[in-house]
C-alpha cells in the first residue's frame, strides 16, 4: 500500500522539483546578469580588451556570417522563383529576398553562428579560467572577474553583432541578385531599383535591434556558463554545450518576442 | 602573541557534503605556518575561506583582531582578498598573457626586474607564454606574481607537487629564502615533508575537517598523535 502511495506522489514530486530548479536558476541567472550589466558601467574599464574582443567576435565572424548570408540569399531567391513563377508573379522575388533577409534570416541566421563561434569560445575560455583558478587568482590581484572578463566580452557583442548582420544584410541580397541576374535572367536594374524601392528604414533597423540583443545574449550564456563551470575539463565541455544551447533557443525565443514588438499586426 | 588570523569553529560545507567542521586555527605574524593533510581533507578550502575566495557557512575568521571575514561588504572584501598572495595549486597564470604580463599583472607603474633575479628566472622568459614553460618555470613566474603584488600574507598551495626532486628542492630553497628574508607570513599547503623541515616554523595537520594536530616544527620528533606519525612516515 505505501509503496503505491509513493509511486502515485513521484509525478507531482518530480514536477514541483522540476518546476523550483527551473524559477531557482532562472532567478540565479537574472542576478548573475544585473551584475554583469552594472561591470559594463563601473570602473575599471578595459578598452583594449573590448577592441580585442570585437575582432574576436565581430571581425572573425565576418567569413561565416558572409557565407550563410550569400548562400541563403541564393536559396531564397530559387525557392521564391519556384513558388511564385506558378502564378507569374516573380517581380516579386527582389522583395521577398530584402525583406527575409533583414527582417529575419540575417539576424536569426548571424546570431546562431556567431553563438556556435564566440558563444562556446567565450564558454570555453571564461571555463578554464575558473576551474584552473584563474579567476580566484584575478581576485587576489585586486581585479574584479567582471569588470575584467565578462564586461568586454557583453559591449563588445552588443557592438559587434549589428556591425555583422548588417553586412549580412548586404551580402544576403548580393546573393539574391546573383542568382536573379544570372540565373533567372533578371534585368540588374530594376532588380536594385526595386530593392531600394521597397526596403524601408524599419525592416532594417529592426533586424539591427535584434542583432544587439542577440549580441548580449550570447556573451552573456557564454560568461554565466563560464563563470559557473567545475569539475575540470568535463565542466568546461559542458558548459561550452549549455552556452551555445541556451543562447540558440533564446536568439529564437526573442526574436519572436522582438518581431511581434516591431511588426504589431 | 597576538594572531594575525584567528580561526574559530569553522564549517564548510558544499551541498549536503561538510568539508571543514568545527575548525579552530591560530596563524601569527611572521611566522610559517604548513598545512598538512590527505588529498580531499580541505586544504585548500580552507585557505580560501581564509583570504575570502570562497564564503563559508559557519564560524568566525577574524582579520588581526579587528574584522570578521565574514561580514565583509562586496569592496571591503575585495581589499581583504588583495592582503593574500596566493601561489595556486597548478600556477594559474592567465594563459592569454605572456610571462611580462602575467608578473606585473598588478603594477601599473614602473616594472621593478628584480624581482626575477628573486625568483632565479632569466630575462628571455619574459615573452614566453605559460603554455610554452614547464611547471617548474610555471611555478617561479606563479611566485613573482604573488610577491609583487607586495601580499601582507603568502600562501602557498602545494608549491612542489608534481615536480622532480631536483627543482621540487630548488623551490623549497626560494621559499625558504623569500619567507626568512623578507619576514612575511605564510601558509604553505603541503604533502612534501621536505618543504616542512626546510621552512615551516608550526604545523597544522587536518583530519576529517578538523585540526587533528598543531605544533611547533621541532615537537613533530616526538609526536605521540598516531595518524600524524604515520602520515609523516607515509603509512596508512
Ligand atoms: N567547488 C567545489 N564544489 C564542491 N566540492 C568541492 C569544491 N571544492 C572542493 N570541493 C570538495 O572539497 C573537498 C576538499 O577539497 P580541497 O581542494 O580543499 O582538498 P585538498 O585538501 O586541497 O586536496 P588536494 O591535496 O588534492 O589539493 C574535496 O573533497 C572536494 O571534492
Ligand atoms: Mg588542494
Amino acid at each position: 500500500m505505501q509503496n503505491f502511495f509513493t509511486n502515485l506522489l513521484y509525478l507531482p514530486k518530480n514536477i514541483g522539483r522540476l518546476t523550483y530548479f527551473f524559477f531557482d536558476s532562472i532567478g540565479f541567472k537574472f542576478i548573475f546578469f544585473l551584475k554583469c550589466i552594472k561591470s559594463c558601467f563601473t570602473p575599471d574599464y578595459y578598452p583594449d580588451l573590448v577592441l580585442k574582443q570585437i575582432i574576436k567576435i565581430g571581425y572573425n565572424s565576418l567569413p561565416v556570417v558572409g557565407m550563410t548570408a550569400i548562400f541563403t540569399g541564393m536559396v531564397l531567391a530559387l525557392q521564391s522563383y519556384t513558388g511564385f513563377s506558378r502564378f507569374s508573379a516573380e517581380s516579386a522575388i527582389p522583395n521577398v529576398v530584402v525583406l527575409s533577409i533583414t527582417r529575419e534570416l540575417s539576424p536569426v541566421l548571424a546570431g546562431l553562428m556567431v553563438a556556435g563561434r564566440a558563444g562556446a569560445a567565450i564558454a570555453a575560455e571564461i571555463g578554464t579560467m575558473k576551474v584552473t583558478e584563474q579567476i580566484d587568482a584575478l581576485k587576489t590581484l585586486s581585479t574584479n572577474p567582471l569588470n575584467y572578463l565578462v564586461a568586454p566580452r557583453i559591449i563588445a557583442g552588443l557592438i559587434s553583432l549589428p556591425f555583422l548582420v548588417f553586412v549580412g544584410d548586404i551580402v544576403g541580397v548580393f546573393g539574391g541578385y546573383l542568382i536573379c541576374v544570372y540565373v533567372l535572367n533578371f534585368n540588374p536594374e530594376v532588380f536594385l531599383v526595386n530593392i531600394f524601392n521597397f526596403v524601408e528604414f524599419i525592416d532594417v533597423f529592426s533586424g539591427l535591434v535584434k542583432a544587439s540583443v542577440f549580441g548580449l545574449i550570447i556573451t552573456f550564456m557564454g560568461c554565466y556558463h563560464g563563470f559557473h563551470a567545475s569539475g575540470g575539463a568535463q565542466g568546461v565541455g559542458l558548459a561550452t554545450t549549455y552556452s551555445v544551447v541556451s543562447s540558440s533557443i533564446m536568439i529564437l525565443l526573442f526574436n519572436y518576442i522582438l518581431t511581434s514588438i516591431f511588426f504589431q499586426i | 602573541m597576538n594572531a594575525k588570523i584567528k580561526i574559530r569553529n569553522l564549517q564548510k560545507k558544499f551541498g549536503s557534503k561538510t568539508v571543514l567542521d568545527n575548525l579552530s586555527l591560530e596563524i601569527f605574524e611572521n611566522e610559517s605556518l604548513a598545512i598538512i593533510g590527505e588529498s580531499g581533507s580541505g586544504k585548500s578550502v580552507l585557505t580560501k575561506c581564509i583570504n575570502g575566495l570562497t564564503e563559508y557557512n559557519e564560524g568566525k575568521i577574524i582579520y588581526e583582531n579587528s574584522y570578521d571575514v565574514k561580514n565583509l561588504k562586496t569592496e571591503e572584501k575585495r581589499l581583504h582578498i588583495s592582503k593574500f598572495g596566493v601561489l595556486f595549486q597548478n600556477s594559474a597564470l592567465f594563459d592569454s598573457l605572456n610571462v611580462e604580463k602575467n608578473i606585473f599583472f598588478s603594477c601599473s607603474e614602473k616594472k621593478d626586474f628584480s624581482i626575477l633575479r628573486d625568483v632565479g628566472l632569466d630575462k628571455s622568459i619574459l615573452s614566453k607564454m605559460p603554455a610554452e614553460i614547464s611547471v617548474g618555470v610555471q611555478k617561479r613566474v606563479g611566485l613573482a606574481r604573488a610577491i609583487m603584488s607586495k601580499p601582507k600574507i603568502l600562501i602557498f598551495d602545494e608549491p612542489t607537487t608534481g615536480l622532480d626532486p631536483v627543482i621540487a628542492d630548488q623551490i623549497n630553497k626560494l621559499i625558504r629564502g623569500l619567507v626568512i628574508k623578507k619576514k612575511l607570513t605564510t601558509i604553505t599547503i603541503t604533502h612534501d615533508m621536505k618543504s616542512v623541515y626546510e621552512y615551516a616554523d608550526k604545523v597544522a595537520f587536518i583530519k576529517n575537517g578538523k585540526i587533528e594536530w598543531y605544533g611547533q616544527v621541532k615537537q613533530l620528533k616526538n609526536c605521540k598523535n598516531i595518524y600524524m606519525k604515520n602520515f609523516i612516515s607515509g603509512k596508512i
